[in-house]
């Protein structure tokens, strides 16, 4: 019931346009993916962090996102992605570009990954296209 | 000495040449040392095996790591490379338990006259905010809810806010603590995206300076009265700072010499400088009380200093 009303209140966020740049038709769609997946991370209690980042996924690209995290804290990282990107994969990386073991989770277009930091400081998300062609995505976080 | 049948055994004198291509003999008294040779060719195999197979991974890892360029080239924005007072409380809220109502301070002007002053300010009010929703307080979100609409109103922004301090209210007094910090995020977002809708894009990263050294100070004064290393870890944000200070260079040159973001762009510098540790290291209780004097010294100076005209 929680989780509906999140998604709920997190879609008429979006439909009223409440967001800091005007994202395209597909953006829009790629980040009601995202926050569906994130909305299944809040029945663990956390929280969705009201920001996102939107953007356009290339094959054989590798789009990446700075973040900054806590020591302390837990993240999944969700990504959205729409039409026609068939497979989709999130990763994560320190500062120094080492990849960080995660916790995945892959619905074909969708994908999640899990996150502990050890260290607080800046993070790097690695969003890439597996299967599909040139299409849009969107990055939301939730953190507990 | 006749009794014993290794005694029987001849050994061929030196000179004496036997087959040459099946190798040098090896005598029967020396099989003691050809084992340990044969031990050493084992150890050496493994251990070469070892390194390549330390070597492959290591390769591997190289290949699968971000070239500097890549970094360089990643994506940075307000709105999510910038974490939320929420997120570093809730990190510091996993080491003990924190009395956050302790960490109010008391009502601060909401009459500023100056845009950039009232900018930073509202950034220091909505993580006030945060504190409130931590320390569970229905009527100090409201009051803190109100002094947002204040400034809000003076920046123009008021009417969007109007919606959202009502449903804060609400929120408040139905203690639906989850959702309150939802509304919080979404009001500084809000505030951030009617500043870029009238043209005022360059305050935006002053709410978000505002809000990151109101976090900082009640952090480190929490961490200061109880230190724990687990607790200490959280300051560390060096990509953070640089980030911010790199979007507050970005803004027009005559808010740039405005005094009041004069004197807070050129003491981030010093900031960034104390909360840069490197990653495996714990900043000490003295780091920690210097951090905090730094963002205090700054906070003190945002909610009471009039800029010069």
């Amino acid at each position: 019931m929680r989780r509906s009303i999140q998604i709920f209140v997190w879609t008429l966020v979006l439909s009223t346009g409440f967001v800091l740049r005007a994202d395209t038709d597909a953006e829009v769609n790629a980040r009601k993916d995202a926050l569906e997946i994130a909305g299944a991370f809040s029945n663990d209690d956390f929280k969705i962090r009201d920001g996102h980042s939107c953007g356009l996924l290339k094959p054989h690209d590798h789009a990446l996102i700075a973040v900054n995290l806590y020591a302390g804290n837990q993240y999944w990282f969700s990504v959205g992605t729409s039409d026609p990107v068939k497979k989709v994969a999130v990763s994560l990386y320190d500062e120094s570009g080492k990849p960080m073991k995660t916790e995945d989770y892959s619905n074909g277009d969708k994908a999640a990954a899990g996150f502990e930091p050890e260290n607080s400081g800046q993070y790097y998300v690695g969003v890439d296209l597996l299967e599909g062609q040139e299409g849009s995505f969107c990055l939301v976080y939730s953190y507990k | 000495m006749h009794g014993n049948p290794a005694s029987d055994i001849s050994i061929p004198p030196k000179t004496h040449k036997k087959n040459d291509a099946a190798g040098p003999e090896i005598p029967i008294g020396n099989f003691a040392g050809a084992r340990i040779i044969f031990a050493m060719i084992r150890l050496v195999a493994l251990i070469t095996l070892a390194l390549l197979a330390a070597i492959s991974t290591y390769a591997a890892e190289k290949a699968q790591s971000l070239s500097p360029d890549q970094m360089a080239k990643a994506v940075r924005t307000d709105s999510i490379t910038v974490p939320t007072p929420g997120e570093l409380f809730a990190a510091l809220g996993k080491t003990g338990k924190i009395n956050w109502s302790a960490q109010y301070r008391g009502p601060i002007p909401t009459t500023y006259s100056d845009r950039a002053q009232i900018a930073l300010n509202l950034g220091g009010l909505i993580a006030d905010g945060f504190i409130a929703v931590e320390a569970k307080d229905g009527q100090q979100v409201k009051n803190i809810g109100s002094d947002i609409l204040k400034l809000g109103k003076a920046l123009g922004v008021s009417e969007q806010l109007l919606g959202r301090g009502n449903s804060i209210n609400e929120f408040a007094e139905h203690s639906d603590w989850d959702t309150l910090q939802e509304e919080l995020e979404a009001t500084q977002n809000e505030v951030k995206s009617s500043m870029q809708s009238h043209d005022d894009q360059d305050l935006v990263i002053l709410v978000t300076l505002g809000g990151w050294i109101r976090g900082t100070q009640v952090v480190t004064g929490v961490i200061m009265k109880n230190y724990s290393e687990s607790a200490a870890k959280v300051l560390r944000q060096p990509a953070l700072v640089r980030f911010i200070q790199s979007k507050v260079n970005e803004i027009s040159p005559e808010l740039r010499q405005q005094p009041l973001v004069k004197d807070v762009s050129e003491q981030l510098s010093g900031i960034e400088k104390l909360v840069s540790f490197p990653a495996d290291k714990v900043p000490t209780q003295e780091e920690v009380r210097k951090v905090n004097e730094a963002v205090s010294k700054l906070m003190t100076e945002i909610q009471s200093k009039e800029p010069a005209k």
